[in-house]
């Protein structure tokens, strides 16, 4: 998708291109992208229906949409529209950042491994939401701390990995040790409290969707959105950073600028999207890379992305709490199960297009 | 004086062995005595020196032989066992970040032990070699994969591959812990990695694979330094590398999964201490392994010493330290311009 003015009134698009036109602005949209993103929202439309459907009172999905729509008998409703769709839509929104978050970091790294999980944002914005909840430090939100975390991690990462528009591995080792070191403070937090508080932090630690503030969801879906729309504004310059800083500059961008956008919605996305469901970086890595193979983009995947990012975590979820129940598997131990050989097997095939 | 300034301003692989083994040595001796004089108990300073010297009263008898004793002799056989099963490890990868921390050796082990606990087995009663085994599975894996890559030209690469396999066992770990309330809770303690509370008895259950790893990396001292030099004149030498290979996987996984099973896995030791050891005494691998003997009991107990002091009168895990410690540590070896090779 993408934004140009022109003056010519005669201009074809581009075979597979649809072009919207009006008196100012054109809208290049790729034909089998769309098509493919509206496959991905119905499977991610179908997979929420089912997922509705299974709990303790297990529901048809003709009784699920039945009471979405304020149909049905109250009790049907309230299980539902209650109880059971704001940890859907927590999935959809925290998944679809994740992915929104990694799709852009692994853009300005021109590494398709260094998603915000893994270069130890996840956990930094974990430690220091930690930190908040155990009662350290200033008495932010959650949330507030959470971004600054990440933030601080992200600074620290790119200090150490040698200034930005660092392309190799070191930045990625950067962020494992920066990742480490605030599992470890989260840890050393968690041990200074009552074993009742540490219990119950225990499963936000690992990333779950349960039992999170509802007033927070709607928070994190305005800023899902946001960022995505942000994004995809800017995703015609975003996607010159696949070419070497000398060729941006010469098309009229300041590579450091873009760079800095692009990071700064990464961080924010994740920042609050670790508040609201704890260290799920894996869907960071595995959203886009889906997106990239399915709806085979000729350019930066930020819909698909988002898309696939939340049908993971919902999928991911869905399985944690039907696997094995009645215990509830948190979302963080799914993905990090189905996340981890994926990863194993990115980094021992052989390294064909490891870079972007 | 003068002796004092030309030591230091050789180069590391010139400095006489003798005098910085016994210097290093100094210092963990003096770390240990000081690690059974300060605790959190009643018993201060002065009252434990007598103690030691036969006098003082039953308490402090009890508080330095029983609990600070053995968890000063923990430290000692787990800094010893991850110091060389590091230095075994970078030399036989020929990549300075291997260590069976970050490459998951010690997630194995500590999967199987999960593992074992939940088919039945207590902690106490538990049958040390579970945690060998999967301290074993764990090195194989690493040999696969750096078999794949062709000796994982890219040294961080290794080292991403090893964060992916631990994050996956520690995930399996936990998915194992949900299902037995009894087993999680004789392994919360446990996972996070610490010296403290752990009896004699344990430490002895271990000391028989702690002799055969020590005999095989005896024997494989000299044709490692060998293979330093390239497989071919190691072949020459008339050692078979892949032979070699497979030895020291064994001794690591030995070391690693005895060490794991004692104290819980423990990040980055087998990082910083051939690192340090390194520095000290240049890139052979047999004086950075002698080296590795003082060190790694030093970081160990040095680190358990200040667990004890930092959160005071709580005691903070000991892996938290380590990795503390060792990250910074890794991000300098990450930093040099260009990645060091190991001769």
């Amino acid at each position: 998708m993408s934004l140009s003015h022109s003056s010519s009134a005669q201009l074809t698009p581009p075979s597979g291109y649809w072009l919207l036109r009006s008196k100012h602005m054109s809208l290049l949209l790729d034909r089998q992208a769309i098509r493919r993103n509206i496959l991905l929202s119905v499977a991610l439309l179908l997979i929420g229906i089912l997922s509705l459907g299974v709990g303790t009172l297990s529901l048809s999905p003709k009784e699920v949409v039945l009471a979405l729509i304020g149909q049905g008998d109250s009790m049907t409703q309230f299980v539902v529209n209650e109880l059971r769709l704001n940890r859907l839509l927590a999935g959809i929104y925290t998944g679809a950042a994740f992915s929104i978050a990694g799709c852009l970091m692994q853009t300005v790294a021109r590494n398709r491994l260094a998603t915000p999980g893994i270069i130890g944002i996840d956990n930094a914005a974990m430690a220091f939401a930690v930190a908040s909840v155990v009662g350290v430090g200033i008495g932010l939100a959650p949330s507030a701390m959470a971004l600054t975390g990440a933030a601080s991690a992200t600074a620290l990462a790119f200090i150490i990995g040698g200034g930005s528009g660092t392309r190799g591995y070191r930045f990625i080792v950067a962020g494992l040790a920066i990742g480490s070191v605030s599992a470890a403070v989260s840890q050393l937090l968690l041990s200074q409290v009552h074993i009742d508080t540490a219990n119950e932090a225990y499963p936000w630690t690992v990333g779950s969707l349960s039992a999170r503030p509802e007033e927070q969801i709607p928070w994190m879906g305005w800023i899902t959105l946001v960022g995505m729309v942000v994004s995809i504004f800017l995703c015609q310059r975003f996607q010159l950073m696949a070419f070497s800083d000398s060729v941006m500059t010469a098309l009229g961008r300041t590579p450091n600028r873009l760079r800095f956008s692009a990071v700064a919605i990464s961080v924010v996305l994740t920042g609050f999207a670790v508040a609201l469901a704890g260290p799920v970086g894996l869907v960071a890595l595995v959203g886009p890379e889906m997106a990239r193979t399915f709806a085979k983009h000729r350019g930066l995947p930020l819909v698909s992305s988002a898309l696939c990012g939340a049908i993971v975590m919902v999928l991911a979820d869905f399985a944690g709490r039907t696997l094995l129940s009645p215990i509830e598997i948190p979302v963080g131990v799914v993905t990090a199960v189905v996340g981890g050989p994926y990863l194993l097997w990115i980094l021992i095939r052989k390294p064909k297009r490891s870079t972007l | 004086m003068h002796f004092a300034t030309s030591f230091w301003q050789r180069a590391p692989s010139q400095r006489p062995l003798v005098v910085c083994f016994c210097l290093v040595s100094v210092l963990t001796i003096g770390c240990a005595l000081l690690s059974l004089l300060i605790g959190a108990g009643a018993v201060d300073i002065t009252e434990s020196w007598s103690t030691l010297w036969g006098q003082g009263n039953e308490e402090a008898h009890f508080v330095i032989m029983e609990l600070r004793l053995p968890r000063t002799l923990v430290g000692l056989v787990v800094g010893i066992a991850l110091g060389i099963s590091g230095a075994l490890m970078q030399a036989v990868a020929r990549n300075p970040l291997a260590e069976p921390g970050l490459l998951g050796v010690s997630a194995g082990a500590s999967f199987a032990v999960a593992a074992a606990l939940i088919l039945g087995a207590s902690a106490a009663t538990l049958a040390m070699g579970v945690a060998q085994l999967g301290a074993l599975a764990g090195c194989f894996f690493v040999m696969i994969a750096a078999r794949l890559q062709g000796q994982f030209k890219d040294p961080v690469r290794l080292v991403l591959a090893g964060a992916a396999l631990t994050s996956l066992l520690t995930a399996l770990t936990s998915i194992l812990l949900m299902y037995d309330q009894r087993a999680a809770d004789e392994i919360r303690f446990w996972v996070t990695g610490s010296v403290a509370g752990r009896h004699l008895s344990n430490l002895v259950t271990v000391l028989p694979y702690f002799a055969i790893a020590a005999a095989i990396t005896l024997y494989v001292s000299k044709p490692l330094a060998s293979m330093a030099l390239g497989e071919k004149v190691a072949l020459g030498l008339g050692h078979n590398p892949r032979t070699i290979r497979y030895l020291v996987m064994l001794a690591v996984a030995l070391f690693a999964g005895s060490a794991t099973a004692i104290a819980g896995p423990i990040m980055f030791v087998g990082l910083v201490v051939p690192f340090a050891a390194r520095a000290l005494v240049g890139p052979d691998i047999r004086r950075t392994m002698i080296m590795c003997l003082p060190i790694g009991p030093l970081m160990i107990i040095g680190a358990d010493i200040l667990t004890r002091m930092i959160a005071q009168p709580a005691e903070m895990p000991l892996g938290v330290l380590t990795a503390m410690v060792g990250a910074p540590v890794l991000m300098l070896i990450v930093r040099a311009k260009r990645l060091p090779t190991l001769a």
